[in-house]
């Protein structure tokens, strides 16, 4: 009977679907693709710039570690710095996810806070070819001394600034900006009909928080003292004003600009209409030798001293960048450790190290690497950078703080749209800012 | 036991008799004798399971205090009490209410006359309506988060609705963030829902007997008075519950403002489900976004409650209807 | 429920009226003109975008984010890229057997369950047909909270890991899938006339096989929809699926909404691809909506719920 077999169908149907449902239900990462071979899982940050190499890349590694040790790596890729923080988080919590993470260094502390990163005593040093084989300064921001360090240097992004070597001359500018307020002067002198003096990524997610701190610390405000927040302290909100400002009332910035992310803008700086580039690093010289301003453009250092300002004050650190760059982590709660540092491994040595560089503009972390590209005279700048290098403060809390100020710039996109961030509205973002950078604080153990 | 209840024709659903309140002695096609009750079991213990336990865990979760550093221990997480709906309050949940709120009545006011505009012009046939009728269902019955992802992509300043506009001489500016993010959530909302007023109401219009129609046309009734004074009031029962399901459904919509704006969301469009999806899972803050989940079910129990006498009294007001 | 006693006469009511067109004046509701005013317009609101959708997606990259409604060149090379840019492969397979699962596990459960509620009377039913209800209204994020927390500890202290799992997503599911699909078939069982069942009865039968040789023939077309309304509501989930699904496990919405942020921050923008791959994962709902229509429409306002 039709009825009969139709009922038939159905639970043969749904039987199968089920026990389907039964044998897939394998997610955790061992022996997940059907061989003898483990599964690694890796966390690293969407390359936006060079997305076909990035994938390219991601074989190529993926290729050789398989040879290595037989392991394939699964690859699992964040595109902001909320993504990044949520999945650090509920991995934590939950005690399953990706085995290593490359997480931004400025993330390494709150990675530390949570407390499930493996702490790298000897043997693991041992294992990923020893800690000599690093740029020492660069373990600064590895964990908060030297004898509980989860981070692993990989690569390196010293901020700098890029400028238009013919625009410059063009003006008549002779020298690129060392203070904050001679990079507005200039931007001003090159900012006429069809060209702008500067280009800044506003709407980027990683970029804009780097400016603040950065004017904060050369102005002798360090964000966090000790367990304090200092949001609302007034070199912050010159910080920002000066930040807006350039959009707003000095104008030295195409207006468009509120929408770009740091690809974006890097792309309207590579037509060649634009004196500086505001915040990059060797990231974008692949991009740069490839468009209309091959041979005309140069590094240079951000400017190291605040914003109204003539020469840093007493307490003021001349912070040329960040201490820039992704760390390698390695979770507690993961079931491939060994394989885990082989990765590390494979990716600190020499050739991929200089991969990095070659392909995506990342420095290497790894000393001799990074010696061999030091003889390189472009790249003067970008060695300054990095020996002007300050951390950012290590705190668990550091992410939620990174986040807010980020945040205050979202929430001002509209207004720099609109033309004009009122004074009032800064002020109350800087507030909620500080509230919850102070409550982050408040609760990290 | 002879079944007294109003029925239709088999397959239709008919009066539903699970009124609560039968009268003694005359049970309406429900047996006392007999009840293979071991058979709500399965589906029973799963529900308890998989609702009733996470419900008391999260009502327990919001006393505590719960965030990433005592999860791994929760059940000795330090009880607080109250004090996490009270940091509640003060961390914006009164803005993120009032935003949800007036979303869910403003998107709900909106979707009624179109969903009965939409109902009353196909209510005759003609040919090619049954193409209409399935046109109109498509914002409804496509997934949201392909919605929400489409209008994303098109509200982007370089994005079509943009370009379109610029050829008419209007600036966009932008829709997906600022002071217009608000209104792009409404709008989107309202594009995707209006077909399920106008399903209820189609439902409400079939209802409306032959004679009422000719009645009018006797009287010589024209069509504007005919629709307010004849038809409207038959549609009031199905629209109005179609409004209060829609409400909810807004007030608990996380797809759309999740896909259409990401998170950090500019603070306009802060409703109460990313609010509470951004304490959980990016401050880790648990006990406190409990609280805040907890505030949210209080605001919709509401409309729920009415919702579910509704029910009840549009069994009584049909009743006697086939 | 008068919204589907009232829905369920719409075949009937479509057949009486489409019989009557001559007499049809007196049902005329609006004059033409203005009929004709009102349907252009809703048709136009939906659709120019979902014209706009399809033709960008066969456009190229390029021409969508130059502002082209009507492509300058028709190229399918979206639809060839979204399955390596956006591992839509993955998304879609995981959606299928998640929502699958979860509609057949639903489907039957709910129809057991709806069966003792609407024939036989007990102390507490009337609650659990209010709760039924009013559980479908429960805002997802209360609970995927204690979801979460009750899946992490299962990892912590047990050992079984569950997020990251297909299993763990099709529990969230069930949460609620079961009180959606329980509440469609008891709306359907009201109506079912009993003298069938008492005919199996007065022969003997015992409940199991009423309920398997009359009730599930009876009421497949409600089975059917139960479960499609199940699988619907996994297949549109992204609250559950952001959080508990490892990329392996990822689901298509989960896919999309990645694919979509991650290609903002670039420096191309990739709308065409946005839209095919919205596309895609649209195909496989408009698909279901469109065979079994009579049935889905019914149900959606019986249900009330999406």
């Amino acid at each position: 009977m039709s009825l009969r077999t139709m009922r038939a169908v159905m639970a043969l149907a749904g039987a199968t679907l089920l026990t389907t449902a039964l044998a897939a239900c394998g997610g955790s990462g061992d022996g997940g693709s059907g061989g003898g071979g483990k599964t690694l899982r890796v966390f690293i940050g969407a390359n936006t710039q060079y997305p076909t190499q990035q994938q390219a890349w991601e074989k190529s590694i993926g290729d050789q570690f398989k040879t290595q040790t037989g392991a394939t790596i699964q690859w699992e890729t964040f595109a902001s710095g909320s993504e990044e923080l949520t999945k650090i988080q509920t991995s934590v919590v939950s005690g399953t996810g990706p085995d290593v993470y490359a997480i931004g260094t400025t993330f390494t502390p709150t990675a530390y806070a949570t407390k499930a990163f493996v702490t790298l005593g000897d043997a693991e040093w041992q294992k990923i070819g020893g800690k000599d084989k690093f740029i020492q300064s660069s373990l600064g921001i590895s964990g908060p001394d030297p004898q509980h360090q989860i981070g692993i240097p990989w690569v390196a992004r010293p901020f700098v600034m890029i400028y238009n070597t013919e625009l410059l001359k063009a003006a008549g500018i002779t020298k690129p900006a060392t203070t904050w307020d001679e990079l507005t002067q200039q931007a001003k002198q090159l900012t006429k009909p069809g060209q702008y003096g500067l280009a800044v990524a506003y709407k980027d997610n990683f970029d804009p928080w780097k400016f603040i701190w950065g004017m904060a610390t050369q102005a002798g405000d360090p964000i966090v003292d000790g367990k304090t927040a200092r949001i609302t302290d007034p070199a912050v909100k010159k910080a920002y004003q000066t930040y807006f400002g350039w959009v707003t009332t000095d104008k030295v910035v195409d207006p468009a600009a509120v929408g770009w992310t740091n690809p974006q803008a890097l792309a309207a700086f590579a037509k060649g209409k634009t004196g500086y580039f505001a915040l990059t690093s060797t990231t974008a010289a692949n991009t740069l030798d490839a468009s209309a301003v091959k041979g005309k453009w140069a590094f240079t250092l951000l400017p190291t001293v605040p914003p109204g300002a003539t020469s840093r004050p007493a307490g003021g650190v001349e912070a040329a960048s960040i201490l820039s760059g992704d760390n390698l982590v390695v979770a507690d709660y993961s079931k491939n450790k060994d394989l885990a540092l082989q990765y590390v491994k494979l990716v600190t040595d020499g050739p991929a190290q200089l991969d990095m560089y070659k392909i995506f503009g990342q420095l290497p972390q790894n000393a001799a690497s990074a010696q061999s590209l030091t003889s390189d005279p472009k790249l003067a700048p970008i060695v300054e950078a990095q020996n002007k290098s300050v951390s950012t403060p290590f705190t668990g809390a550091w992410a939620d703080i990174q986040l807010a100020l980020t945040n205050t710039v979202v929430q001002s996109i509209p207004d720099l749209a609109g033309g004009s961030v009122p004074d009032a509205k800064l002020d109350s973002l800087l507030a909620a800012a500080q509230k919850t950078a102070q409550s982050s604080l408040d609760r990290a153990k | 036991m002879i079944d007294d209840r109003p029925r239709g024709a088999p397959g239709e659903p008919a009066v539903p008799a699970a009124g609560g309140d039968e009268p003694a002695g005359r049970r309406r096609g429900v047996s006392e004798q007999h009840r293979p009750l071991w058979l709500l079991a399965p589906g029973g213990l799963l529900m308890t399971v998989v609702i009733g336990i996470p419900l008391l865990l999260a009502v327990y979760i919001a006393l505590v205090d719960l965030d990433q550093y005592t999860l791994r221990r929760w059940l000795q997480a330090p009880f607080i009490g109250v004090q996490n709906f009270v940091e509640a309050f003060q961390s914006g949940l009164l803005h993120s209410i009032w935003i949800s709120v007036s979303f869910a009545v403003i998107a709900t006011a909106a979707t009624a006359p179109v969903g009965i505009a939409a109902a009353i012009v196909t209510q005759n046939a003609y040919r090619g309506r049954a193409w209409v009728r399935a046109a109109f269902l498509i914002p409804y019955v496509l997934p949201s988060f392909v919605v929400a992802s489409v209008w994303r992509t098109m509200l982007q300043p370089d994005g079509i609705v943009n370009a379109l506009l610029a050829k008419m001489g209007v600036t966009g500016g932008l829709w997906l963030s600022g002071p217009k993010a608000y209104w792009t959530l409404i709008l989107v909302e309202i594009w995707a829902a209006w077909p399920f007023v106008y399903l209820m109401a189609l439902a409400g219009l079939q209802s409306v007997d032959n004679e009422v129609h000719e009645a009018a046309a006797i009287d010589g009734a024209s069509w504007w008075p005919k629709l307010r004074r004849v038809i409207l009031p038959h549609l009031r029962g199905p629209v109005l519950l179609a409004c209060l399901l829609g409400t909810l459904n807004h007030i608990n919509n996380f797809t759309l403002p999740y896909v259409l704006f990401g998170v950090p969301a500019p603070d306009n469009v802060n409703v109460m489900p990313m609010m509470v999806y951004v304490t959980s899972f990016q401050s880790l803050r648990f006990g406190l976004s409990a609280a805040m989940a907890i505030v949210s079910l209080l605001l919709i129990a509401i409309p729920l409650f009415v919702y579910l006498r509704a029910l009840r009294l549009d069994v009584h007001e049909e009743g006697g209807r086939r | 429920m008068t919204a589907s006693a009232s829905a369920a006469q719409v075949r009937k009511a479509d057949r009486r009226v489409g019989r009557r067109t001559a007499a049809g004046e007196a049902h005329r509701l609006l004059p033409r003109p203005l009929l004709v005013i009102i349907t252009v317009f809703l048709c136009a609101l939906v659709v120019v975008p979902l014209a706009y959708i399809l033709l960008a997606s066969l456009n190229s990259d390029v021409g969508v984010a130059g502002g082209e409604f009507w492509p300058s060149t028709f190229s399918g090379a979206s639809y060839a890229r979204i399955w390596t840019t956006a591992d839509l492969s993955t998304g879609l397979v995981n959606s299928l057997i998640v929502c699958a699962s979860v509609a057949v596990a639903s489907a039957a459960l709910g129809t057991v369950t709806a069966y003792v509620l609407v024939r036989y009377t007990f102390v507490g039913r009337v609650t659990i047909l209010r709760a039924l209800v009013g559980l479908q209204s429960i805002p997802g994020t209360l609970m995927l909270l204690p979801v979460f927390v009750l899946f992490s500890s299962a990892g912590n202290y047990l050992g079984i890991t569950v997020i990251g799992t297909r299993w763990g997503l099709f529990i969230a599911y069930l949460t609620f899938a079961l009180p959606f699909s329980t509440w469609v078939m008891v709306t359907y069982l009201r109506g079912l006339p009993r003298e069938l069942e008492e005919a199996g009865r007065v022969d003997g039968a015992s409940t199991l096989v009423v309920l398997f040789r009359i009730i599930v023939p009876l009421s497949l077309p409600a089975i059917v929809v139960s479960g499609i309304f199940a699988f619907l509501l996994g297949w549109n989930d992204v609250l559950f699926a952001s959080v508990l699904t490892q990329p392996e496990t990822r689901t298509a919405a989960v896919a999309l909404q990645v694919f979509g942020t991650t290609q903002e921050a670039g420096a191309l923008p990739v709308y065409s691809q946005m839209m095919a791959a919205a596309l895609v994962c649209a195909a496989p709902v408009v698909l279901l909506y469109l065979v079994f229509q009579r049935y889905l429409v019914g149900g959606l306002t019986a249900g009330g719920v999406k």
